[in-house]
Order: C-alpha cells, then sequence, then structure tokens
C-alpha cells in the first residue's frame, strides 16, 4: 500500500464504515463485521503511515481547494502519524468492545451509534493528519458536530442539554477564538501551511504573538484549557462508547494533537515570543490540573469522576506544549499516547461494569475486582499509568514533563504537576485497591450469563498497552524529532 | 437561420431576461387552472433564468463585453448588474418551482394571481438590476416591491397577511420617498441620473451628490430588511405562504442588496462620496449584523428566525459593500450567493416539511429526512462553517477586509457567526435530536415538488464551499471594474 493510499484510507475507511453499519444494521452480526473489521483497516493504515513518517516519506493529499492559496489538505509527518496509530489501533478494541456493549445492553439505536463513532474516528485522523490550520479547523469543527449526536444519543432533556453544552462550547470556541486566530496568521504570512520551525517564526511581534498563542490555545477547547472545559464534564452523561470517543480515542487526542501542532508548526521559536501567554496559560493549565483533580475526588459518580481526570492529564499536554522546549513537546505527545491508553482502559472498564452490574457509583465498586479480576487489573493499571506510577505510560510523560518545567526554569509548574499527579492518586488509587482488595459483593451481576469476551479482552489488551511506553521511549524521541527539528 | 435567431436574442439578452418572466406573468393571468399557471409560470421564468445565466457566462468567464443595445428604454448591464440579474432570475425560477402548494392552498381564483405577481416582482426586480438610468431603477424596483406586497395579500391568513402587507407598504413608502429626494439632490447636484453618471459626473455641489446617494441607498436598505430599518420583516413573514416568503425573503432582498452594491460600486469612484458611503454603510451594516443576530436568536417561527438571519447576513453584505474595494464588492456578491442559497434552502425545506413555528420543527428529520438535510445545510451555511458557501463568504469579507485594515470587520463576522451557532444549531437540534409534539400543518402532494428546490439549494451550498473557483472567478470578473482603496 503506496503512503497516499493509506492517508486516503485513514479518513475514508472510517467514512465507508459509517455508511455501510447503517446499510447493514441487520443482520447485527454483519454490522458488528463491518465495524470491527474497517476499524483494523483504519489501525493498518495509520501503521504504515507511521512506517512512512519513520522513513521520512513526504506524503501529501489535497482533498479540495475550498479558499484560494488554501487547500483542505492531509500530510504526514510524525506527531501525527503517532497519534493516528495509537488512536487506530485503541480504535480495533474500542470497536470490539461498543459490539459486546450494545448487545449487552441491548441498545436500541447502535448502527447510528456506531456510525457516528466511525465519523468520530475519521474526523480525529484528519486533525491528526491535518497539513494546515484551515484542515485542523475543519476537522475540529467535523469532530464536534460527529461526537454531537452522540451526546445526545440517549435523547432525553438531560443529554439534550449536555450535547447543546458540548456543542456550544466547542463551535463557539472555534469560530469565536480560533478562526480569528487563523484570519490573523493568513493575513501575517499569507498562507496556513505548518512548518517544522513554525510559520510565524520572525514575521510576528511579541503583543501579536502573545494574543495569537491565547486565542489558538483557548480556540482549541477540546484541549479543555479552562474556562473552557465545561463541555468534558457535561458529555458524561453520554453512552459509554461515546465516552471512549470523547476522553480516549478522539475528541481529547485531537485537542492535545492541536495545541502541539500550534506550538511546534505554527509558532515554533516564536512561542519565546509569546512567553508572556505562554507562562500565563501554563498557570491556567497546572492550576486547573489541580482544581480538576479535586474536583474529581468529590465525584461519587465515575463517569463524572473519570471527565474531571482527564481533564486534568489533557492539561499536562498543554503545559508541556507551551514550555517552548522539545523535551515539553515530547512530554506533552507522551502524555497524548498515555492518556488515551489508560483513558481508554478506564472509560471501557466503566461500560463493562455498568452493563454488567449496573454500578456507576464509586462506593460500589467495593470488591468487585474479586467478581471481575480482569477487568479490574486492567484498571488498576490504567489508573496507575494515569497517576504517573512508574513503569506505565504515565509516568514517562509526568517525568519528562517534570523535567521540561525543571529545564524551562519553571519550578512551580513542575511542582503543579506533581501535585496534580498526587490528586490523581487521591481520586483513582483507593479506587482501584478498594475494587480488588474489598470484600466481593454478593450476586453482583444483573446479567445470569457474565461477561462476554468482547467486552473484557479490549480492556484487557488496552490496559496492558499502558506498558508499552516502557519500552519505546528512546525510539519515539528520535522518531518524533522532526517536530521540533526544522528541516 | 436558428444561429441568426440564437444572436439576436444573445444581443438582446439583457431584454428578453427582463421578458420572459413578465410575459410569463400575462400568459398565466390569461389561464384560469391554478397547476396551468403555475407551469407557464415556471417555463418563462426558467426561460428568462437560462437567458441571465447564458449572460452571465459570457460577460463574467469569458470575458465578452456586456451588449450595450437600446431598447427603448434604456439597459446598461455592468458586471454587478450582469452577476445580480442572473442570480435574481434563477432565485425566481426556483421560488416559482418551491411556490407550487402555496398556490393549491391558494384559492384557484388567486392562485393565477399569485403567481403573476411573483413573476412581476422577479422581473421588476432584474430590469432594476440592469437599468442603466437611476429613474428607470426606481420605477422597476417599485414596480417589484408593489407586486411583493400584492402577494403578500394573497398568503394564506388574511388578517395577519393584511398587517404584514400594510408594514411592508409602509417601508416601501419611506424607501420610495428616501429614494425619490435622493435622485432629486442628484439630478440638482449634477444633471445627470444615468447610473454610470456617478462615477463620472463632475457635481456642483458634492455635498449634494453625496446625500443624494445616501439618501438613495437608504431606500434599498429599508427594503432590504436591514435592520433596525427592516421594522417590516417580521410580520410580513411570520404569516407569508412560501412562494411569497421566498420571493421576498429571497428575491426581494437579494435583488435589494444587489442594488445597493450596484449603485454603491459606481459612486464610491467619486472621492466626494466614498469617505462617508463606506463610513454609512459599515455603522449600518455593524448594527444590523448585531440587531439581527439578538432578534434571530429571539425568534419562536422558523420563516421569521430565518428573516432576521438574512438581515444579519445582509449587514455582512452591506460591510463588504463598504470597503469599497473590488475585492469588497466580489465578497458582497459572494456573501449575497450565500445568502440566496441559504434562504432558499430553509424557506423551500420548511414548506416542503410544513413545519411554520419551532415546536413544529421537532422531528423533521425522521418524518421528512430530506427537508431535515436541507433545514441542516442552510443552518450549518448560517454558521459559516467550512466547505459550505457561507463560509466562503465570509472568508473574503475578512479578506478583503484584513488588506484594508478593518480588523473590527472580522469581530463583526465572528459575532454573526457565534450567535448563529445559537438561533442555527438550534434549528439542527430541533430537527434532528426531537420527538414531534406539534402537529405539523397539512399539505398537499406539492412536498415532493418543494423538496427539489430545498435539495438543489443545499448541493449549491455544499459544492460551492467545496469547489468555490467558478463562483470567486464570476465575482471577481464582475467587481473588478469598480471601487477604490478607501
Amino acid at each position: 500500500m503506496t503512503p497516499e493510499l493509506a492517508l486516503i484510507g485513514v479518513l475514508a475507511a472510517p467514512l465507508t464504515q459509517a455508511v455501510l453499519v447503517l446499510m447493514l444494521a441487520r443482520p447485527p452480526g454483519l454490522r458488528d463485521v463491518m465495524h470491527v473489521s474497517l476499524s483494523l483497516f483504519t489501525a493498518v493504515c495509520a501503521a504504515r503511515l507511521v512506517e512512512a513518517a519513520a522513513d521520512g516519506e513526504i506524503v501529501r493529499v489535497v482533498l479540495a481547494r475550498p479558499l484560494p492559496n488554501v487547500d483542505l489538505a492531509l500530510s504526514v509527518e510524525p506527531l501525527g502519524a503517532l497519534i493516528a496509530a495509537v488512536a487506530g489501533g485503541l480504535g480495533v478494541l474500542h470497536a470490539v468492545h461498543t459490539v459486546g456493549l450494545v448487545r449487552a445492553s441491548h441498545e436500541p439505536a447502535p448502527a447510528r451509534m456506531m456510525a457516528f463513532l466511525a465519523l468520530a474516528s475519521a474526523a480525529a485522523m484528519a486533525v491528526a493528519f491535518s497539513a494546515n490550520l484551515f484542515t485542523m479547523f475543519v476537522a475540529n469543527q467535523a469532530l464536534t458536530l460527529a461526537v454531537f449526536p452522540l451526546v445526545a444519543h440517549r435523547g432525553d432533556e438531560e443529554s439534550r442539554k449536555a450535547a447543546r453544552v458540548f456543542l456550544g462550547v466547542l463551535l463557539a470556541a472555534s469560530v469565536g477564538l480560533f478562526l480569528p486566530a487563523m484570519v490573523w496568521t493568513y493575513a501575517l504570512v499569507g498562507a496556513l501551511d505548518f512548518q517544522a520551525g513554525g510559520m510565524l517564526a520572525g514575521r510576528v511581534d511579541t503583543l501579536t504573538a502573545n494574543i495569537l498563542l491565547t486565542l489558538f490555545v483557548l480556540g482549541l477547547a477540546m484541549a479543555a484549557v479552562p474556562p473552557l472545559q465545561r463541555w468534558l464534564p457535561a458529555s458524561s452523561v453520554a453512552p459509554h462508547p461515546a465516552l471512549v470517543t470523547i476522553q480516549g480515542v478522539a475528541v481529547l487526542p485531537a485537542g492535545g494533537v492541536g495545541v502541539i501542532k500550534v506550538a511546534a508548526f505554527v509558532f515554533g521559536p516564536a512561542l519565546h515570543d509569546a512567553a508572556f501567554a505562554a507562562r500565563g496559560l501554563i498557570v491556567l493549565a497546572g492550576l486547573g490540573m489541580c482544581a480538576a483533580a479535586v474536583i474529581a475526588l468529590s465525584r461519587q459518580n465515575l463517569r463524572e469522576r473519570l471527565g474531571y481526570s482527564c481533564i486534568a492529564q489533557s492539561l499536562a499536554v498543554v503545559m508541556g506544549a507551551l514550555l517552548a522546549l522539545p523535551a515539553g513537546l515530547f512530554a506533552a505527545a507522551l502524555q497524548i499516547v498515555a492518556v488515551a491508553c489508560a483513558a481508554t482502559t478506564l472509560t471501557m472498564a466503566l461500560g463493562t461494569v455498568s452493563v454488567l452490574t449496573a454500578r456507576e457509583n464509586a462506593a460500589d465498586f467495593a470488591g468487585l475486582g474479586r467478581a471481575m479480576p480482569w477487568t479490574f487489573a486492567a484498571f488498576a493499571l490504567a489508573s496507575a499509568s494515569m497517576i504517573g506510577m512508574p513503569p506505565f505510560s504515565g509516568a514517562w510523560a509526568k517525568l519528562w514533563l517534570i523535567t521540561a518545567s525543571a529545564g524551562a526554569g519553571l519550578l512551580w509548574a513542575a511542582a503543579l504537576a506533581g501535585l496534580a499527579a498526587v490528586l490523581t492518586f487521591a481520586h483513582l488509587g483507593p479506587l482501584a485497591a478498594n475494587a480488588l482488595a474489598g470484600e466481593a459483593p454478593q450476586n453482583p451481576f444483573v446479567r445470569a450469563d457474565g461477561a462476554s469476551i468482547a467486552l473484557v479482552a479490549p480492556v484487557v489488551l488496552s490496559g496492558a498497552a499502558t506498558l508499552w511506553l516502557l519500552l519505546v521511549a528512546d525510539p519515539l524521541a528520535s522518531f518524533l524529532s522532526p517536530v521540533w527539528t526544522p528541516p | 437561420m436558428s444561429a441568426d435567431w440564437l444572436d439576436l436574442a444573445r444581443l438582446h439578452a439583457p431584454l428578453i431576461a427582463i421578458l420572459a418572466p413578465l410575459l410569463g406573468a400575462a400568459a398565466s393571468l390569461c389561464i384560469p387552472s391554478p397547476r396551468w399557471s403555475w407551469a407557464i409560470g415556471v417555463l418563462s421564468a426558467a426561460a428568462g433564468a437560462l437567458i441571465a445565466a447564458e449572460l452571465a457566462v459570457r460577460v463574467l468567464w469569458l470575458n465578452e463585453t456586456p451588449p450595450n443595445v437600446v431598447e427603448g428604454v434604456m439597459l446598461s448591464p455592468d458586471g454587478v448588474g450582469v452577476f445580480a440579474a442572473a442570480l435574481i432570475s434563477v432565485c425566481t425560477a426556483i421560488a416559482l418551482i418551491a411556490g407550487v402548494t402555496s398556490s393549491e392552498a391558494q384559492s384557484s381564483h388567486f392562485a393565477p394571481l399569485a403567481i403573476a405577481l411573483a413573476l412581476f416582482a422577479g422581473g421588476g426586480w432584474i430590469a432594476a438590476t440592469l437599468a442603466s438610468d437611476l429613474i428607470l431603477v426606481l420605477l422597476a424596483a417599485e414596480t417589484a416591491w408593489l407586486a411583493s406586497v400584492g402577494l403578500l395579500v394573497l398568503s394564506g391568513e388574511r388578517h395577519a397577511a393584511l398587517n404584514g402587507a400594510l408594514r411592508m407598504l409602509i417601508a416601501g413608502a419611506v424607501g420610495s420617498a428616501l429614494s425619490v429626494t435622493g435622485l432629486a439632490l442628484i439630478w440638482r447636484s449634477s444633471g445627470d441620473l444615468s447610473v454610470a453618471a456617478l462615477a463620472l459626473a463632475e457635481a456642483t455641489s458634492p455635498w449634494g451628490e453625496a446625500v443624494g446617494v445616501g439618501l438613495v441607498l437608504s431606500g434599498w436598505i429599508v427594503k432590504a430588511g436591514v435592520a433596525p430599518l427592516g421594522f417590516w420583516i417580521g410580520s410580513a413573514f411570520s404569516r407569508a405562504s412560501v412562494l411569497a416568503a421566498l420571493c421576498i425573503g429571497v428575491v426581494g432582498i437579494v435583488s435589494a442588496l444587489m442594488l445597493i452594491a450596484r449603485i454603491a460600486a459606481h459612486a464610491f469612484a467619486m472621492p466626494e462620496v466614498g469617505g462617508g458611503l463606506s463610513l454609512a454603510l459599515a455603522a449600518i451594516g455593524g448594527l444590523a449584523i448585531a440587531a439581527g443576530s439578538v432578534q434571530a436568536i429571539g425568534a419562536r417561527n422558523l420563516r421569521r428566525l430565518a428573516a432576521y438571519a438574512g438581515a444579519a447576513q445582509a449587514g455582512g453584505v452591506l460591510l463588504c459593500v463598504a470597503l469599497g474595494s473590488p475585492a469588497g464588492f466580489a465578497a458582497a456578491l459572494v456573501q449575497t450567493t450565500a445568502l440566496a442559497a441559504a434562504m432558499l434552502a430553509l424557506y423551500a425545506a420548511a414548506g416542503a416539511g410544513g413545519v411554520d413555528s419551532l415546536d413544529t420543527l421537532d422531528g423533521l428529520a425522521r418524518r421528512a429526512p430530506l427537508a431535515g438535510v436541507a433545514v441542516m445545510f442552510g443552518a450549518v451555511s448560517l454558521i459559516g462553517a467550512p466547505l459550505t458557501i457561507g463560509f466562503l463568504g465570509r472568508w473574503r469579507l475578512v479578506e478583503a477586509a484584513v488588506g484594508v485594515g478593518w480588523w473590527w470587520a472580522v469581530g463583526a463576522m465572528t459575532f454573526a457567526s457565534l450567535a448563529a451557532v445559537f438561533y442555527a444549531g438550534r434549528l439542527i437540534e430541533r430537527a434532528y435530536f426531537r420527538h414531534l409534539r406539534v402537529a405539523p400543518a397539512a399539505q398537499g402532494d406539492g412536498w415532493r415538488v418543494m423538496l427539489a428546490p430545498a435539495l438543489l439549494a443545499s448541493i449549491v451550498l455544499v459544492a460551492v464551499g467545496l469547489a468555490p473557483g467558478a463562483l470567486l472567478q464570476a465575482a471577481d470578473a464582475a467587481a473588478s471594474a469598480f471601487g477604490v482603496a478607501p
């Protein structure tokens, strides 16, 4: 498969998947096979693109030219390829888990849900491979519009309200902040294509750089930077497969990738000119991490707790990206990978537990690990990774983040990152420990036939994935180096 | 032989583009059967649209010189006029097609009259955009306006329709008074009322000329329904039939905006006029965006909402015109095309789906999926979502505005988009994520025909958004001869 074909494939496969699952809604077996096999094909295409990026191949596909001098285009670079490969791999597990979940829960509209999950996946891939700011803007809007029906999926007043918050915050930030920043950049540079080394480098004064950075980072509300984080807790009413998409494989990673691309490819060295805004945003991110972790601690409902926990993790990506150091960008990229693996595991585990035991409150989890040992083993691994315990993925990301913060002379930022990790331990550690060590409840299952393998295996494999950064951290650093090294 | 006839038709294309709907109107009036009357009306409007579109292709894409033949009454098609005539004639034809249920719903006695009035309105507006003389522009536009008022009178609910028509009549009178006063001032200052002379006139009193042009444009602004001067649109649209809504909300408003662009394009060449005109149009445009957006957010009736949203978008067009540069005029043409397509999609889909109040929009996507698609595309274009023609229009405005340092215009368009997220996003949410609670209006079989224009407009919204080259080329060619950098 040529890289160009693979690049078209990562976008076309999920779009085809969406159409096919709707057209072949019955029999369910055929629908499910389509859903999983096309997710697998997307992952294979993404893996091919990692290879192309590692070989330094220049791959670019122009989809349309909707504006003079501005293409709707995808291109392959290491950061996008890495995130796409991780999202694609996790997407396969997510697809299998969704199949198990919709069958176990007798979901009334499974085909519609799967179709929008696939559309969200396509949009997330488009964000990862966006070749310019315009494509990223379009892909972000598409992702918002694809996930909006997932949040409103239940169709009751509560979910509609949550969907309105989701749509309102993300679209308003995108239109009100990101779009003006994009226009401004176009006025300054005359183009919108991403460049290693930063398209604004040497072309922007200090004041403009500070304003632009603020507009870009807040405009990428998918990164959940306060005060534009409301959409994430609100969306916790969504069905579990949608939660995996939002927190694990699509929306939050897209926000993170967006911030890193802006920092590396739009600003580059010009980030030093925007030091004032960058510091302000780092303070916001650091305080936001701690506040979100504290709020998570106060939530008994695990959907809400995980939502706030994911905010804290996502803000670590923002902090790393804005440190204006290669180490910070590397930490941010690792953090996206780590959070994707851990959040996917936790939300899928939550879905499995919910559908099998109808329990979603922290207090009700005590001892459930004895009844569902595989699921809770994965839950514990993912929790440890979120907390930042060695040797899991999250530990390396946090280590690099703290090192980069100290390297940038921002010891207080390193301290905030450390404090957030402690608070994350407080809201996830005891939960996992209590589930595994507590007394097993009597008759925990609401389903007589227990869990199918489709509900457990993806959770376990995704949990195991939190270990993989231990093996590949060094190769990843050299793989990602073109992101911060101009050609 | 046929080639000779074709050449003759091409030579007189502007006149035929005007006469086709007017002759169709006369023929429609003579036929008592509503269906036959409608068919003849559609055919004549389509013939006019074909001729106007062919003229636009020749002038704007193939760079031929516009025909300038003395037709008894003088027509002088310039780039903006040719673009406008093509857009208005196509909108008229589509409005006629989509208005099929209106003619059925009205009593058979009045249906031919309604179709004739719609054609009169279209023909009048086309004549106004092609006329060489300001007096002729005024007369043609007044004909079109009065025909639109008559069409509204014939709309379904008599009392509400009369109320709306009365307000339209008052607005028209105010607009006409302003325009006539303006014409008198221009005549007194320059002694010449031809449109082209606005750019050349050596005024004895530049101040009088400037005020005159301002008053003429104010008259059109009232008729374009631009907030806060569009006091008539709420009551006019709330109970209008589909045909009336399309003829007033799409054909009428688009035509008035095109007239503003055309007159301003000529007037900006006068240094005495340019500065003040730019300031006034920019102020009214900004105000219109704010007022129209707020009114649209508060609207509870789909047609009202669309009308207010149109008024906000019209504010954007005025901002483009206010730039006074070729880029600004080109942006105005693109924005007006976007406005026309979005309004066509919304009004026709509302008609096809039997939607009146927003409550009847609930669950539209389930009971009428294609109408739901049209509402969705109309709404996303109003938001200015990328890959739609609405985004293209705003981008061109922003590009032109940034080029001359009008950063506040970027803020105004951002506000317009943000407000549209709320009012247009609500349309999508209601159509796709709610269940029907209020029964929609009863419909005949005409909704099937009505869907065609709604879907066509939706396809245009996206297709032009994806591949805008042809539209941009036409707009640039139309505007290239006009304007100066402010």
